[in-house]
């Protein structure tokens, strides 16, 4: 039997893929204004995210950054 | 003496201006004078020359920035390292717009008298398709809003900019707290964390203890 543990820390692309489950299940007629660079459709964000660009990545920070504030607040 | 410049040429500044447009109304109501420097009307040479004569103890600044400037109507910058940083001395201002409490903040905030309150990150919020002509009507970005404009209202009440950035920083996380307590909506869930992201990234520099009334 292995006594190997998995890494607690999740790679990129989970981390992509974490945020892109979060993203498509909002309302369709939801936007987020993303401070200079516009606001964005769900589906646009899902795009984003995907292609790991500035906005992308932008928005996986906010959530990782939350999820783990949350994770502090409750403690 | 108030200042507000509220460009309106993109969904995202509409929605700073009627944010702005309620505040306008509160100071009016107190018979506070406010400059207010809406669409085309918030531009460089009009901006600068309102100061300079009128030299307001309030500038309210919406729209689009970065770490350098702050701009109006059409992305021209109103103010900018390095440039005409100079002219809000004296005064508290208060930037709702991306980046700005970086670099731009720090040199005004350097200046004698005078603070700065803005973001060190992306300014963020949620809102609703349908309501780009009708901003304010919008439910979706109050609990945004309502955190960001708490910044003045605070200021309005004679608080100094620290206690103001606090008592905003205050209302945001009532605004939070309520959030959290429908997170099994996923878009309470989204809202929640750009709120968070906001609330953190709110900063004064230079003079805290200064007051506008």
């Amino acid at each position: 039997m292995s006594t190997e543990r998995k890494n607690p820390k999740m790679n990129d692309e989970e981390v992509r893929k974490l945020v892109v489950a979060r993203l498509s299940v909002l309302s369709s007629d939801m936007y987020i204004a993303i401070g200079s660079e516009g606001s964005f459709s769900r589906d646009e964000l899902i795009q984003r995210v995907e292609a790991n660009d500035d906005i992308g990545k932008e928005v996986a920070d906010i959530q990782l950054e939350w999820l783990r504030s949350w994770k502090r607040r409750l403690a | 003496m108030f200042l507000f410049t509220r460009p309106d040429y993109d969904p995202v500044t509409k929605y700073l201006s009627a944010w702005s447009k309620v505040l306008i109304d509160e100071v009016r109501a107190k018979a506070i004078e406010v400059i207010d420097l809406v669409g085309a009307k918030a531009n460089k040479k009009e901006f600068e020359g309102r100061l300079k004569k009128k030299r307001p103890s309030l500038i309210v600044l919406n729209g689009h920035g970065n770490d350098d400037c702050v701009t109006g109507q059409d992305e021209e910058p109103l103010v900018q390292t390095g440039d005409n940083a100079h002219v809000l001395s004296g005064s508290v201002a208060y930037a709702v717009s991306c980046n700005s409490a970086t670099r731009l903040g720090k040199e005004v905030g350097a200046h004698v008298d005078t603070a700065y309150i803005g973001y060190e990150k992306k300014f963020s919020f949620i809102h609703t398709r349908g309501f780009f002509k009708r901003p304010e009507e919008d439910p979706a970005p109050r609990p945004f809003m309502e955190f960001s404009n708490q910044v003045v209202r605070g200021l309005i009440k004679g608080h100094t900019a620290e206690e103001s950035v606090r008592r905003a920083m205050d209302v945001g996380e009532g605004h939070l707290r309520k959030l959290e307590s429908s997170l099994s909506d996923p878009n309470v869930q989204m809202a929640a964390a750009f709120l968070w992201r906001d609330i953190s990234c709110l900063i004064v520099h230079g003079e805290g203890d200064k007051k506008v009334i």
